[in-house]
């Protein structure tokens, strides 16, 4: 079962690099709106951009990280149950978690595809009037679901063949 | 099939998605598809995404994960340390001062992010690792955050205010005004819970130590000594975090940035300032506080966006509306209405965000209430209280989830009963919003002129 | 009644009664009423006030697909999605409510109406709306004003011909426009007679230029619902919701007109200096709108093109 081990790995890789991207993302989205005050109260500037910009780059952290996020297991459940239940009943829950996230990020991910080649084959854009391709925001949605799904997969198929996939939570 | 039945069965398939262990985004996105399936039309499945994503795209949310940015520079830094030092000095003589001084961090931020998790993750990613170091126990300094964070709706800008606002056509200003009051009586009331339950934690632990003597003081029994130089060399520290607050209050009250400029601009200063004052600007420097910033809004977005499915198919089925309009057939006296629609609100906050149940009960409840004479701008403040036990109180609690994550290892129990005591605090202070409503409506009446005729 | 059609109608405006509250849900509820009336109760409505059900934006292609029946929506909304659907709130394109009325008879009208049909819209109700401009300093009446003000204009079209007059353009979410304009980021922003008395700018205005006459800011409001939804009911059904979809608009024009006057008293009555249009005023904007957003609009596809023609005929 090295094999999930060897994707797991790689797929870590992707999720770090996928942090440091969401890292300049949240670092633009501060900039993009400081240099919005900036420019209106010292050059009396228009700003029409810099609000839907700020939302690009946030949506794109937010989606991209998921994986990550989800890697950790720091999506937040609620433990009340933990170790209350047998072994096997308890092994079989926490299967369960994975595969029923799995199957609903499934859904999520395919709906999101299907948005996205919407919007970019209509050429549709944010009704703004700076109008740019919403393409661009679902891409990004599309993308991070699809990282998602692959690393809930990694942990459902973990547990079928006793393989780690979880990384530590420590930052 | 009957809407009570139906009720009853939505409410049996959340609980037990969400206590089987499943993510709470996920858990409430899949009883959302599981009835969306079953009960309503199938193109419903086709907009799913599509109304996740017009639910995250507004700066107005999105500025939570920049708040939270900004509260980790800080939090994550030797200037969240050094602050809580200089706090320390000065106030480590006065029981609980460290604690009070949280609740007051609480409220300072909450008067300049919209959103309670944002400040609750902001003021606690440095706030409870130094009350528990200092002996506070896990739950009590978990809960002092947990409820200091809930300010961050009720004291001006408020995301949910902005949209009950809307809902009830009542004043935007005169709304955050009013919040003002009550959030300075349940600061005060939270800094009185924090000051005695602080004597008891060190009273106990004095017991136990004279108990068996020989062991460790306890933390919460060591008081360090400062002369009065000590204390003023610790000034200095403090001055980052006031220069930041200054800096985003200057920019939003006076008229430089947006409510949601402010969040980017807040954590720009606040990178500029611990760049410049403790050097820390490498990467590796940063690379701690982004990573955190990631997984606790991310974490975050994802329950606010699915959370946005679970409330699309409550409203689509019409469960909400009915709880409330049953309510309101019932034609109860005035204060039954007020108490059923606030334990209604109280219900719906098991399970779903502020914003959400606004939006669903609003149109609903808001007629009758006026007709029975209650001042909207009041109950406004009322419901905006009892909204925010919601968000301390399981199954879904944006604000015990960020406290979770900044301290994963304290358990859930511990943090629930340390948040406890706070929740009867806050419907304490809403009876006494009943009886002495001009808590509420005194700032606003006194600033902008009573109304003529109220509704 | 097991066989009932039941239609959900989305909106984004304030609950009410069919007595009381904002003019467009309560012309919605009058819509549903008299349908379930003379229907005999075969066609129920169930009513989802204030984006109770969905988000605004996810309104339009939710109607596309099937998703929901109804919405009583602001057409350019849907601009992003539908470029022509832009047209609905076209600075000074359409100046009175007496040339609004024709659009629905005239080619334009035939035109948007197969535009959405298309791509699987049907408008039962065609709902115009009037709207003004209110500022926290100076007033905003002819382009020259707008100089060195920070404004928000609310869509691309409007954006493009304010720019033009020297505004510097702020983008915002509709429910930041309050504190905005108390904290000073912004000077001035334009919306329907409508939402600024939902809003209460009026406690923070100084000036305030309404459509108590004439008006450069008229948008199209539509009852439409899901042509997907449309085609599937008895043709009986069908005639009868256009029908008491065309008896409402006179209902939507009368009370329009109503919130635009009462606007403007409520701004008086706070302290506001309240203005009012004529046509040289209009004219002035009008000239600046053809030549920067009328012309980008036109240049954007060959339907929008032939749209502005035919609206411009009615001028
Ligand atoms: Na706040
Ligand atoms: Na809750």
């Amino acid at each position: 079962m090295n094999i999930i081990s060897y994707f797991q790995g790689f797929i870590s890789q992707i999720n770090r690099l996928m942090v440091a991207l969401g890292s300049l993302g949240l670092a633009a989205a501060s900039l993009i709106l400081s240099y919005s005050v900036v420019s209106r109260s010292l050059f009396n500037a228009t700003t029409d951009w810099q609000d839907e910009a700020a939302v690009f780059c946030l949506v794109g952290v937010t989606f991209l990280s998921a994986a990550f996020v989800q890697e950790r297991r720091s999506h937040i459940g609620i433990s009340a149950v933990a170790g209350l239940l047998p072994g096997f009943l308890e092994k079989l829950r926490v299967f369960f978690i994975d595969l029923v996230s799995f199957a609903f990020c499934s859904f999520f991910t395919w709906k999101s595809w299907t948005l996205w080649h919407e919007a970019w084959s209509d050429g549709q854009v944010t009704s703004s009037s700076w109008g740019p391709p919403l393409a661009i925001p679902y891409g990004l949605m599309a993308t991070g679901m699809s990282l998602l799904c692959i690393q809930l997969l990694l942990h459902t198929l973990g547990h079928l063949f006793g393989v780690t996939t979880t990384a530590a939570k420590g930052h | 099939m009957s809407i009570l039945l139906l009720g009853s069965l939505f409410v049996a398939v959340t609980l037990f998605v969400m206590f089987s262990g499943i993510p709470i985004a996920f858990a409430l996105g899949t009883v959302a598809l599981i009835f969306m399936a079953c009960f309503m039309p199938a193109a419903s499945l086709d907009i799913v995404t599509q109304n996740v994503y017009e639910e995250m795209a507004s700066i107005t949310l999105l500025s939570i994960p920049l708040f939270i940015l900004k509260g980790a520079a800080i939090g994550r830094s030797r200037a969240g340390q050094d602050l809580y030092g200089a706090l320390h000095a000065w106030l480590g003589k006065v029981p609980g001062g460290l604690g009070v001084a949280n609740v007051l961090a609480c409220a300072l931020f909450a008067a300049m992010a919209g959103s309670s998790p944002a400040t609750c993750s902001a003021i606690g990613s440095a706030g409870i690792p130094e009350m528990r170091k200092r002996g506070y126990s896990p739950g009590f300094a978990a809960g002092i955050i947990a409820a200091g964070g809930t300010l961050g709706i009720l004291l001006p800008p408020s995301i949910t205010m902005i949209l009950y606002a809307v809902a009830a056509e009542q004043s935007l200003g005169r709304l955050f005004l009013a919040g003002i009051g009550p959030g300075v009586m349940l600061v005060a009331l939270f800094s009185a819970y924090t000051v005695w339950q602080f004597r008891r934690q060190y009273s106990e632990a004095l017991v136990e130590m004279k108990a068996s003597p020989g062991t460790i003081t306890p933390a919460i029994l060591q008081t360090e000594s400062y002369t009065l130089e000590q204390k003023l060399s610790y000034l200095p520290r403090v001055l980052p975090f006031l220069l930041l607050l200054t800096g985003v209050m200057v920019a939003l009250y006076g008229g430089f940035a947006t409510p949601s400029e402010t969040a980017g601009l807040g954590a720009v200063l606040a990178f500029v300032l611990i760049a410049g004052i403790y050097r820390l600007w490498r990467v590796r420097d940063l690379k701690p506080m982004f990573e955190a910033t990631i997984k606790e809004s991310t974490m975050l977005m994802f329950i606010i966006g699915m959370s946005l499915l679970f409330s699309n198919v409550m409203s689509d089925l019409h469960l909400s509306q009915s709880a409330a309009e049953w309510i309101v057939a019932l034609n109860p006296s005035r204060w039954v209405l007020l108490a059923a629609v606030l334990l209604l609100v109280i219900v719906l906050g098991f399970f779903l965000p502020p914003v959400s149940i606004i939006l669903m009960t609003a149109p609903i409840i808001l007629p009758p209430l006026r007709a029975a004479g209650f001042d909207l701008v009041w109950f406004g403040v009322v419901m905006t209280i009892v909204m925010e036990t919601g968000l301390i109180h399981p199954p879904v609690g944006l604000n015990i989830f960020v406290i979770k994550n900044i301290a994963p290892d304290i358990p859930l129990s511990e943090i629930i009963w340390g948040i406890v005591p706070f929740v009867i605090i806050m419907l304490l202070s809403v009876v006494v919003l009943c009886f002495l409503p001009q808590i509420a409506t005194g700032l606003p009446d006194a600033v902008m002129g009573v109304l003529a005729t109220k509704h | 009644q097991g066989t009932a059609t039941n239609l959900k109608i989305s909106h984004q405006f304030p609950g009410g009664t069919i007595d009381e509250g904002d003019f467009r849900d309560r012309l919605v509820r009058r819509f549903a009423q008299a349908v379930e009336g003379r229907s005999n109760g075969a066609v129920k409505f169930q009513i989802y006030p204030g984006s109770s059900l969905m988000k605004v934006n996810a309104q339009f292609s939710a109607m596309r697909k099937g998703a929901l029946d109804m919405s009583l929506f602001p057409i350019p909304y849907a601009g992003g999605e539908v470029t022509e659907t832009n047209i609905g709130l076209m600075p000074a394109l359409v100046t009175s409510y007496e040339q609004a009325t024709k659009w629905k008879t005239a080619d334009v009208g035939s035109m948007f109406n197969k535009l959405l049909a298309e791509k699987g819209i049907v408008i039962l109700s065609w709902i115009w709306q009037a709207g003004g401009v209110a500022s926290r300093s100076k007033a905003l009446v002819s382009p020259e004003d707008a100089k060195g003000l920070k404004v928000r204009g609310g869509s691309k079209e409007f954006d493009m011909m304010l720019k033009d007059a020297g505004a510097s353009v702020i983008s915002l979410p509709s429910s930041e426009i309050y504190a905005a304009m108390q904290t000073g980021a912004m000077d001035a922003a334009f919306t329907s007679s409508t939402s600024f008395i939902s809003f209460k700018l009026e406690e923070l205005a100084k000036a305030y230029t309404g459509a108590q006459n004439k008006s450069y800011w008229f948008m199209l409001e539509p009852l439409i619902m899901s042509k997907k939804i449309f085609d599937a009911l008895p043709p009986d059904h069908q005639k009868l919701l256009m029908a008491v979809g065309a008896e409402m608009e006179a209902y939507g024009m009368t009370e329009a007109k109503k919130d635009d006057i009462m606007a403007g008293q409520i701004y008086e009555k706070a302290g506001a200096k309240v203005f009012a249009l004529d046509d040289t005023v209009v004219s002035k904007w009008r000239d600046i709108a053809a030549r920067t957003a009328w012309k980008d609009f036109s240049d954007r596809n060959a339907t929008c093109a032939a749209l502005m023609k035919a609206a411009q005929q009615l001028i």
